[in-house]
């Protein structure tokens, strides 16, 4: 596996390299390697199984991060190479040449995430979710609380106590009344 | 359609005589892996109400009830966590949030029920089979989601503090204060904690939201003293600080002090107090310590006249007699008083009731009358030598100490008490030079002083010496004096929940001091009560009606002089509740 490691540092660049355990490692390519990068793990460092395509959303950073986790039968070892692409228009190279099953996992991230993989086929077909007409849900700015107050109803007969709001009701009523009656005094428009 | 597509459904008829795959009910060799997200159980005892887990809820299930098992109590407000697992995702956000580490998940998955309400449960109140599980998915140490560690204050360290009155905690740098912020949950747990019952998640949140003046404005719903209570105040409020329960409180107090030293310069402005219609119901009070100056600012803010009776020549009370410079300096506690003058308060300095001024002209002349006197007098102990030259009352040295005076401590001095007024002398007579030992009857942990207070008078050198009272007290011809002691065991708990110390016979041992300071209780000037004749309780403290602080027809006392000593927040409480009631009884 070093010399593994070696020989993709030389050919593409890889950098943070986290040796995570003897049989799984984790590397970085630029954008514009990571089609040639999978490619070669494929066809000549025997990494012949897509086992998924996974992404994070760096809002902070304004990317998204793909993490393609390829698997070796031979020698039973894994690896997650990663790479990182513009949030604000995302948009990736297609691997569903290399492996046909690649087609679901773009599909799904196309869904949840928003990442177009232009001549995937069927990449815009939903996918989970039907009639979905909102931000790709898995993205950090979209706000579940919101999306379901405005989607479902809610519960009858539900309810819930604060528990600031019981313990003036329970064990200070005289001072949460005083407490009320004097704040005002020190506030404009009261 | 291809002849295959046809044939093909029957294919999956070649299994249909092998034994399936699937499993018989009940399943109960399939247990799920040992740290599995399966149904929430919970220790309703260790759980607090405090709702951190209601709020971090992505999918809003859970919802804090009434239970008939818990009641609301200090620290717990008594609701308990029913979660909804039609909503419920399994996520354990709400476990790895949990301030008590009382929530938990069984490893338990398989339940079946026909009413879709059996979904929605109390975990640990409601019975279930999981209730108990030791297997299932536990808040781990590393993804606790708040910080455990607190922001320690830059302070000066005891060896270059011992020997000065300045101030030696510096406050928090901003960063510092963000940080602390951040690890507050808001869960509310403390207000009730208070006794002003102040909104600290609410001040809190505005540091986090930079925004102080607001911070400033919310504190002074609740406290017009929050500068001096920023620095002294006893935060009864950090310990039942729901983060309290797996790592340390909340800096509570620092952040207030934070506020409070960021904004002070520009209080007016932010304040921007406007003028209140005039009532013509006058008010006079008497003490202008902590709880005399809030009563006096609360009832200008409701339209009232206020004057002030103190009998000193400086307003602050205990505050500016009481507490030595170190913690809480003239400057700071005199900016604080000058605002709330600022709102036309009147005092009448050097006027001390029943000497130049009768009572009852005071009661003649005003609307209603606020006792807010407090217990300036030190108490004695029953044993011989005490009027010994050379032994004196904690509040009398203070006093001496806090006018600048720096009365002879020699070069040993013994503290007598276990008290925050015990924590003054001593760390006040270190600072005038003094070896000092603290001897006190009880053992450490039943010291009433905070646990701060303590600590840092033990750093700056001063010895224990628990389990100890003295017994006599004399002088010898060199002048020094020869203090005889006595050996305690704690026996059985008395009144106030602490172990009563008895004396072990024939343990006599002799100490000798340049001083002996004796700082084992105020109580309220006897001959002050005796002028006013007011109903007073076996403690000499005034008595008055518990929810009103009313004594008499227009008469209210607050503060030490109705509670006997305690902290200057709960007289900041009682002069705000004064304040109120007498505005009410105003108002008809």
């Amino acid at each position: 596996m070093e010399e593994m490691i070696e020989r993709i540092k030389l050919k593409f660049n890889a950098k943070d390299i986290n040796r995570q355990k003897a049989t799984l490692v984790f590397f970085s390519v630029e954008k514009k390697d990571l089609e040639a990068c999978v490619l070669y793990m494929k066809e000549f460092e025997g990494y012949s199984n897509l086992t998924m395509i996974s992404a994070t959303d760096w809002i902070e950073t304004g990317t998204f991060g793909l993490t393609y986790h390829l698997h070796n039968y031979k020698n039973r070892t894994d690896v997650g190479i990663k790479t990182y692409i513009d949030r604000k228009n995302p948009s990736m190279v297609s691997i569903n040449t290399l492996w046909a099953g690649a087609r679901v996992f773009e599909r799904e991230l196309k869904e949840m995430f928003g990442i177009d993989f232009p001549g995937c086929p069927r990449v815009d077909d939903p996918f989970a979710l039907e009639g979905w007409d909102n931000l790709p849900p898995m993205r950090k700015d979209f706000d579940t609380v919101k999306y379901s107050e405005e989607t479902y109803f809610p519960r009858p007969g539900r309810s819930t106590k604060d528990n600031v709001t019981q313990m003036e009701e329970k064990l200070y009523a005289v001072e949460a009344e005083v407490k009320k009656g004097i704040a005002k005094t020190v506030r404009k428009n009261k | 359609m291809s002849l295959k597509d046809v044939i093909s459904p029957f294919n999956a008829w070649k299994r249909a005589f092998e034994k399936p795959d699937t499993i018989v009910k009940p399943m109960s060799d399939r247990e799920g892996a040992p740290n599995y997200r399966g149904f929430h159980i919970n220790d309703i005892e260790k759980c607090i109400g405090c709702g951190s887990c209601e709020e971090i809820c992505q999918n809003a299930a859970i919802d804090l009830v009434e239970v008939a098992s818990c009641q609301a109590k200090p620290g717990d407000s008594g609701l308990r966590p029913l979660i909804d697992y039609g909503r419920c995702c399994w996520c354990a956000l709400c476990v790895d949030i949990c301030p008590t580490g009382s929530l938990g998940m069984s490893n338990d998955y398989t339940w079946i029920s026909e009413d879709p309400e059996d979904y929605r449960f109390v975990p640990g109140v409601d019975d279930k089979k999981w209730n108990g599980a030791d297997k299932g998915y536990r808040r781990q140490e590393e993804a606790w989601l708040v910080e455990p560690e607190r922001e320690h204050m830059p302070e000066k360290t005891p060896e270059d503090r011992k020997n000065d009155f300045d101030e030696y905690a510096m406050g928090f740098s901003d960063e510092q204060a963000e940080a602390e912020a951040g690890r507050c949950l808001e869960c509310g747990i403390c207000i009730q904690a208070c006794p002003t019952h102040m909104d600290v998640p609410k001040y809190i949140s505005e540091i986090k939201n930079k925004d102080l003046d607001e911070g400033l404005r919310i504190m002074f719903e609740t406290n017009p003293m929050l500068e001096a209570c920023g620095r002294i105040c006893t935060a009864k409020c950090e310990d039942v600080c729901a983060v309290g329960h797996s790592g340390k409180p909340i800096a509570i107090r620092s952040l207030k002090r934070y506020i409070g030293d960021k904004t002070y310069r520009k209080k007016d402005e932010i304040m921007d107090l406007e003028p209140v219609e005039q009532t013509g119901k006058k008010v006079g009070i008497i003490g202008g310590g902590p709880a005399g100056l809030t009563a006096a600012f609360y009832l200008r803010r409701l339209g009232h006249s206020v004057t002030i009776y103190e009998q000193h020549d400086k307003l602050g009370g205990m505050l500016k007699w009481g507490i030595p410079d170190y913690r809480l300096p003239a400057d700071v506690l005199q900016r604080e008083i000058d605002f709330i003058l600022r709102q036309n308060v009147e005092v009448k300095y050097n006027t001390k009731i029943g000497k130049d001024i009768s009572f009852e002209q005071l009661h003649k002349d005003n609307d209603a009358v606020f006792i807010g006197v407090g217990a300036q007098i030190g108490s004695d102990m029953p044993i011989t030598g005490m009027d010994t030259e050379g032994v004196y009352s904690g509040v009398e040295f203070l006093e001496k100490v806090a006018k600048g005076e720096r009365p002879y401590v020699g070069k040993e001095a013994v503290i007598v008490g276990g008290g925050n007024t015990a924590m003054d002398a001593t760390r006040s007579s270190i600072r005038l030079g003094a070896e000092v030992k603290v001897v006190y009857r009880r053992s450490e942990k039943e010291m009433p002083a905070n646990r701060e207070e303590i600590r840092e008078a033990k750093e700056e050198g001063a010895e224990l010496m628990i389990l100890t009272t003295p017994s006599k007290i004399e002088k010898l011809p060199s002048g020094r004096l020869k203090i005889e002691c006595l050996k305690m065991e704690l026996g059985e708990p008395d009144s106030s929940g602490r172990r009563r110390p008895v004396p072990k016979e024939g343990s006599e041992f002799y100490i000798e001091a340049d001083v002996c300071i004796m700082a084992v209780g105020q109580k309220v000037e006897p001959e002050f009560s005796e002028t006013i004749g007011l109903k007073v309780t076996k403690w000499g403290t005034f008595e008055v009606h518990s929810d009103t602080l009313k004594s008499d027809e227009k008469v209210y006392a607050g503060g030490d002089c109705q509670t006997g000593p305690d902290d200057a927040i709960r007289a900041v409480a009682a002069g705000k509740k004064a304040a109120y009631f007498i505005d009410k009884q105003f108002k008809g």
